[in-house]
């Protein structure tokens, strides 16, 4: 057998760089619905990042803001915010952004 | 060099892997209790709460939560221990799965039991078998000593650089789990210098706090089939491993077990019987009575049954004029027991022999010595182109 593939692992098993590589599907297309936060409500507790799945919520300073090229819309960050400083909006709203 | 000596205890099946355990030192342990491996959770939460075993016990509610937390204790560096059976190794089912993708040298005993359908709270090898596509490494021993034997030498398989896979050491509940022997448990800092090789290797890549690193994501497409590769790869590197190993093990405290497969009296032999775990023992009293009686008759013991030890199998038994058998389990959908199942797929390389297979020993039963007389003359017959029947469910006929 003649291997052509370079491989993408560097180690046996499949580690990568969280900040990078796991992050790594296309998993904003899926999105029918985006986070859109209200930054007068939010007082930075983090909750919407621990509870993230894709764990794409990014650390802005005094808030947190979903990366949309991941955040698949599911609206567990809205749901689990206290102060309920997140609302989801249906992405047709944003269709001008193609 | 003089093998090293040990302590000589009478003890049971399940206390030998506990003991077996022990003396690998491991960081982390969760285990669950059941029939019949209860007795190992016990002793080595005892062993814990007498200073003994200096590792972090942690309870938990399952068996599908023991494998999680040996796993996470694992990719995070910790060397591990748990033990299961039966229903408990149905119920980490899926946790078996993350553990070999994720490569991570966990050691299990599995005290072999029937699974679920039929509640038997009894003796049997289906558990082992209905995990064989979970990517771990399955070794099945004999006796006592080779609990404890084979898992130490797991460690040393689990934890090697080129392996990095879980290892899982099978043996007969309630045959042996319950049953007490003469053990040699050897010193532990015997067994610290036997394991001392794996600490001049490369470190395998761990998690580190602070670290933002995953394991086990980032699997489409070629990332998986890379991965997946790598894996299979991987378990065939260890059969070679397996025996170099079971030969270091043997150079330094005195006993080896033939590593994937074990050969005795094959060499004159016309015919094989193919067994393993325990009724291994009484096959070998059978052979030896049947070769005074001039029937040129050996057995080959299955140590190894993931990965396959196809390559040794087809070493020994080439040439031989009929094969026998015997599995303590089921191949649902086949005819054929599980080992004679896969064995048949050498039959291109061992060539067009009688290859018989004999299901014995379910629940509980006795695999004695009139079954396996019988089989023995019953592949023999076989050998000297007689007909014969290729599948025997022993009790069924009886």
């Amino acid at each position: 057998m003649v291997i052509k593939h370079k491989n993408i692992f560097k180690t046996e098993s499949a580690w990568s760089n969280a900040d990078e590589k796991l992050l790594c599907l296309d998993t904003g297309s899926w999105r029918t619905e985006r986070p859109v936060l209200d930054k007068e409500k939010c007082n930075y507790c983090g909750l919407c990042a621990l509870y993230c799945p894709p764990q794409c919520m990014k650390d802005m300073g005094d808030y947190f803001e979903a990366d949309l090229a991941f955040c698949k819309g599911c609206g567990i960050c809205a749901t689990e915010c206290p102060r309920k400083a997140i609302t989801m909006v249906p992405e047709g709203e944003f269709a001008d952004e193609g | 060099m003089k093998a090293k000596k040990g302590q000589v205890r009478v003890i049971t099946g399940n206390a030998v892997g506990a003991y077996g355990a022990m003396v690998c030192r491991p960081e982390v342990v969760a285990a669950y209790p059941i029939t019949p491996q209860s007795e190992i959770a016990e002793l080595l939460s005892q062993f814990k709460a007498d200073g003994v075993l200096d590792a972090e016990y942690v309870e938990v509610e399952g068996e599908n939560s023991a494998m999680n937390v040996v796993l996470a204790a694992s990719i995070a560096g910790a060397r591990v221990f748990t033990a299961t059976s039966s229903y408990g190794l149905v119920f980490m089912y899926d946790a078996l799965q993350e553990t070999s993708g994720f490569r991570a040298p966990v050691v299990m005993v599995n005290a072999n039991r029937e699974t679920p359908g039929i509640h038997a709270v009894s003796s049997g090898q289906q558990d082992m078998i209905s995990a064989r596509d979970t990517g771990w490494v399955q070794i099945v021993v004999e006796n006592d000593q080779e609990i404890l034997d084979q898992t130490i030498m797991a460690y040393r398989l689990a934890e090697d650089y080129d392996i990095q896979l879980p290892v899982m050491v099978n043996y007969d509940g309630f045959y042996l789990s319950y049953l007490a022997e003469a053990v040699e448990i050897p010193n532990i800092e015997d067994v610290d210098e036997f394991l001392a090789p794996l600490k001049q290797q490369p470190e395998r890549q761990k998690l580190v706090p602070g670290v933002s690193i995953g394991c086990g994501t980032h699997g489409m497409e070629m990332g998986y089939v890379e991965a997946r590769y790598k894996h299979c790869m991987a378990l065939e590197r260890v059969k070679n491993k397996v025996d170099e190993i079971d030969k270091a093990f043997g150079d330094y405290f005195g006993r080896s077990y033939g590593g994937q497969i074990e050969e005795y009296r094959t060499e004159g032999a016309e015919i094989i019987v193919l067994a393993s775990g325990s009724a291994a023992g009484t096959v070998r009293t059978v052979v030896d009575t049947k070769r005074e009686e001039g029937v040129k008759v050996g057995m080959v013991k299955l140590r190894l049954f993931r990965p396959f030890p196809a390559e040794r199998l087809i070493k020994a038994l080439k040439g031989k004029k009929a094969i026998g058998v015997i599995d303590r389990s089921l191949c649902f959908g086949w005819k054929y027991g599980p080992i004679c199942m896969e064995l048949k797929t050498l039959a291109v390389n061992i060539g067009a022999i009688p290859i018989l297979s004999y299901i014995d020993g379910l629940a509980n039963l006795d695999i004695n010595v009139p079954h396996i007389e019988r089989v023995i003359d019953e592949v023999n017959a076989a050998a000297q182109g007689k007909p014969y029947q290729e599948v025997t469910w022993i009790p069924m006929e009886e």
